[in-house]
């Protein structure tokens, strides 16, 4: 359990994830080519998630055995992106 | 534990039997409807098998069958087969009824979760049961149920059947998923005094790893089910090119979890006959680490696997050396397995009992079908036979293997733990005997049909030219089939007579060393009486060197020496 | 139900039911993973998909992220309620996080009119299929997690005293809402 374990300042990481949000709207709506405002947003939600998952899901405090049931999956889908690449966007037939 | 005792006497036979929470007796639950459904399971067979043999002839009960009817037993032969049987037995009964004994447990951590996914199962078989009678029929697009044959409609003529299809195996994996959560957090958290994670039988390690690759590898066939239910009845386009959608995709998110899905019913299988062969052979498992190593190595490599089902889907061929050198890769931590297994065997005092008939069965046969899946995983060879009866040869070795003859060597061995009572030795062999040689009556000419040329899922073979000097495999593995259905009726017999009026069991007829065989035969609710045992050493103490018996149950006093040795 | 048990060769004092959670946690991630992996491929490779998101309402999904990154706030703080066995902050958090999920629904359910008003349904291109699916999907997950809370909240005597009740229903919620933070600048704001 948690409970007697030091708890991360719950209110700090709430404005932190207003801000980051208000940060990745704002970024959507930069100027010029949309690939830096995708890469902005899409960073700012992997901070998002990761400050969610380490202080309000107490993954900063858990076993080990947890967090592998947390990154084993994520590296299994990025071997399940990696395969789709070639049929999906390597076009290498004309579709 | 006299409240707990007491508690149960206020059960009545709703609670005991029906909606209970005991895991043995959960266990026994999803043993008779995989029972069930295998009766089912075998009659579809036996009508292909007839269409394929005498194609122009009224099957029995089902009279004449054309390509759409055939495609129906097809589907849900393979459907049945791998969800409804291999699933619910190797994994649902025997894990549920192992998992708590064999670790020291009194039941497993969630009862009442427990309880929910059996029930949720049979609402799963009854809605698979309720689609062979609506209009339209059952499922038709094969087990894989690939896109458009899947998603429109106007290709089987089957609306309602793959609807129902795919909700019942979305029941199936809720099903299998709570049971897999209960499984993993049990043997992390409730093991016996003693009973460190090197102390506990392959039999739970197989049973936690086909539990763990089942977890992470179903969710993207969930999200394509869903996709696939939203293609047919929401006018979504993911699987329609015309829509902006690709079949492909269908494909990719199917054998990502479909092949991981293999070893989900192979690993448990694996893990009787590891438990059977130590005890036959009166000798320890040989390398107990490295078949944990191999197992999990394996369960590893089978995530980057699966497009080695695609070699002639018209993917990407840059795909297809990395997919056949991970293929080829996977078959090293099975090859490791299969000689441990046979390394265990070296020397030993070998009884040939009816469980180890089973377990040599699998171990000779499952090395036939690993072979052939190294031609298959080669692409080069694949294009060739992909699609063709050399496929279905290779997977029926191993899933047969698996099921048949890996299930029945735990049926066989667990049957007086589980019952009380005694299997008849008698009826015991020639179930085995027969089944063994009619399984390669049926299957073994397969290969050679499929170099041949004969596709898989036609219902027709004569309408080829090229396959009419052939059609005697066909004749002969539906004889073959037909003996091997029969061959089951000992087994019925046995199980039935055994059950209700066969000798009782001791607790332990085969002087095995598992926790399992401490216990009464059956166990009592809450299984241990007063007081859990304390585990002393590991699971294979077999023929150990000063001892005057040749086995040494896990909980037996520890040595009187005082020597430092670390206790195995 | 054993609440804490000590195990042989793992840290002291993990929760069955956090293994349990975690578990199926991990099993999740493969679902909306799997779903959300195969829209980033798909749009990587299509065309058309960003002119189609210019039809969604950016306003009102940017305040349903407030709302569910708030609602995960108050769903932690009623843990910690718990924790410090204050009943009423337990009831008044974990309302107020049923309310936000209800209140995300609203302006999803809002917005899926608008739209299907405005002629886009689930058929009417590959961007709207997963659009529907997606957000869909993960209404259903919100839907499923009001439940849980709402069992939480109405036996909140029993969550006092055990506060793990209440952390692992955190633990899903958050969940959620971790994929609503992908699932927002994935649809919309890209």
């Amino acid at each position: 359990m948690t409970t007697g374990k030091p708890h991360p300042n719950y209110t700090a990481i709430w404005l932190w994830l207003m801000g980051l949000m208000g940060l990745g709207v704002a970024a959507s709506f930069l100027p010029g080519g949309r690939t830096l405002a995708v890469v902005v947003v899409f960073a700012v939600a992997c901070v998002k998630a990761v400050l969610v998952a380490a202080n309000f899901m107490h993954l900063r405090f858990e076993p080990a055995l947890i967090y592998a049931l947390v990154l084993i999956p994520l590296l299994f889908l990025v071997v399940l992106a990696a395969a789709l690449l070639p049929d999906f966007v390597w076009h290498s037939v004309s579709r | 534990m006299t409240t707990a005792t007491a508690e149960h006497l206020r059960h009545s036979v709703w609670t005991t039997y029906v909606f209970s929470t005991d895991h043995k007796t959960i266990a026994k639950q999803y043993l008779a409807q995989g029972l069930f459904w295998i009766v089912v399971g075998g009659l579809l067979a036996g009508a292909m098998r007839w269409q394929l043999a005498w194609p122009d002839t009224k099957v029995p009960l089902l009279g004449e069958i054309g390509p759409e009817v055939y495609n129906m037993l097809v589907t849900m032969h393979g459907t049945i087969m791998v969800f409804f049987v291999a699933m619910p037995i190797l994994l649902g009964a025997f894990g549920n009824f192992l998992i708590p004994l064999m670790i020291g447990a009194r039941d497993m951590v969630f009862p009442r979760l427990n309880m929910l996914s059996v029930w949720t199962f049979a609402l799963a078989s009854l809605v698979m049961l309720a689609s062979f009678f609506v209009p339209g029929g059952a499922a038709s697009a094969g087990w894989t149920g690939y896109p458009p044959v899947s998603a429109k409609p106007v290709y089987t003529g089957v609306t309602w059947g793959i609807n129902l299809w795919i909700l019942g195996l979305a029941l199936e994996f809720a099903s299998f998923l709570m049971g897999g959560v209960n499984y993993l957090t049990t043997a992390i958290v409730l093991r016996a005094p003693g009973m460190t994670l090197a102390r506990v039988p392959l039999v739970v390690w197989q049973q936690l790893t086909a539990a763990a690759l089942f977890l992470l590898s179903v969710g993207p066939l969930i999200a394509g089910a869903v996709m696939l239910l939203m293609d047919r009845t929401l006018g979504t386009g993911f699987f329609s090119p015309e829509l902006g959608g690709d079949p492909l995709l269908w494909q990719h998110l199917f054998w990502f979890f479909g092949h991981p899905e293999v070893y989900v019913v192979l690993l448990p299988a694996l893990g009787f006959v590891l438990e059977v062969l130590p005890v036959f052979s009166r000798k320890p498992i040989f390398g107990y680490r490295w078949i944990i190593g191999a197992t999990v190595v394996a369960a590893a490599l089978s995530f980057i696997v699966w497009a080695h089902h695609m070699f002639i889907s018209g993917m990407d061929p840059r795909l297809a050396m990395p997919f056949s050198v991970t293929t080829i890769l996977i078959s090293v931590p099975f090859a490791y397995l299969i000689f441990a297994m046979i390394a265990t065997l070296w020397r030993g005092s070998i009884r040939f009992d009816v469980p180890m008939l089973w377990a040599l069965g699998f171990l000779t046969m499952f090395i036939g079908g690993g072979l052939t899946g190294i031609f298959n995983g080669s692409a080069p060879a694949d294009i060739y036979l992909s699609g063709t009866y050399f496929i279905v040869a290779h997977f029926h070795y191993t899933l047969f293997s698996t099921v048949f003859f890996g299930g029945f060597a735990g049926v066989y061995y667990w049957f007086p733990k589980m019952f009380g009572r005694v299997l008849h030795g008698g009826l015991g062999h020639a179930h085995f005997w027969l089944t063994l040689v009619f399984f390669n009556v049926t299957f073994f000419p397969m290969h050679h049909l499929g170099l041949a040329g004969m596709v898989r899922r036609i219902a027709n073979p004569l309408q080829y030219d090229a396959l009419v000097p052939h059609q005697w495999i066909n004749v002969l593995a539906t004889y073959g089939t037909l003996c091997l259905l029969a061959a089951q009726i000992p087994f019925a017999i046995n199980i039935l007579w055994s059950w209700l009026a066969g000798a009782p069991a001791a607790n332990n007829p085969w002087n095995a060393t598992t926790l399992e065989w401490a216990a009464p035969s059956p166990p009592p609710h809450l299984n241990w009486g007063a007081r859990v045992p304390t585990v002393h050493r590991g699971a294979y103490e077999y023929s150990v060197p000063g001892e005057p018996l040749d086995w040494l149950s896990q909980d037996s006093a520890p040595p009187a020496r005082t020597e430092t040795g670390s206790p195995r | 139900m054993i609440a804490h048990v000590e195990i042989p060769g793992l840290p002291a004092g993990i929760a069955p039911g956090k293994v349990a959670v975690w578990w199926f946690l991990a099993s999740e991630i493969m679902v909306f993973g799997g779903l959300i992996a195969t829209y980033i491929v798909f749009r990587l490779g299509g065309s058309g998909w960003a002119e189609a998101s210019h039809h969604l309402n950016v306003t009102l999904a940017t305040v349903n992220t407030l709302v569910l990154l708030t609602s995960s706030y108050t769903v932690v703080q009623a843990f910690v309620a718990a924790e410090r066995r204050d009943a009423r902050a337990v009831r008044g958090h974990l309302a107020l996080t049923i309310l936000g999920g209800f209140i995300f629904l609203g302006l999803k359910a809002v917005e899926y009119t608008t739209e299907i008003r405005a002629g886009f349904t689930p058929g009417t291109g590959i961007f709207w299929s997963f659009y529907y699916m997606m957000t869909g999907l993960h209404a259903l997950h919100v839907i499923g997690g009001i439940v849980v809370n709402g069992a939480v909240l109405a036996t909140e005597g029993v969550s006092v005293r055990h506060p793990h009740r209440v952390e692992l229903a955190g633990l899903y919620w958050h969940f959620v809402d971790v994929v609503w933070i992908f699932l927002f600048p994935l649809l919309y704001l890209a």
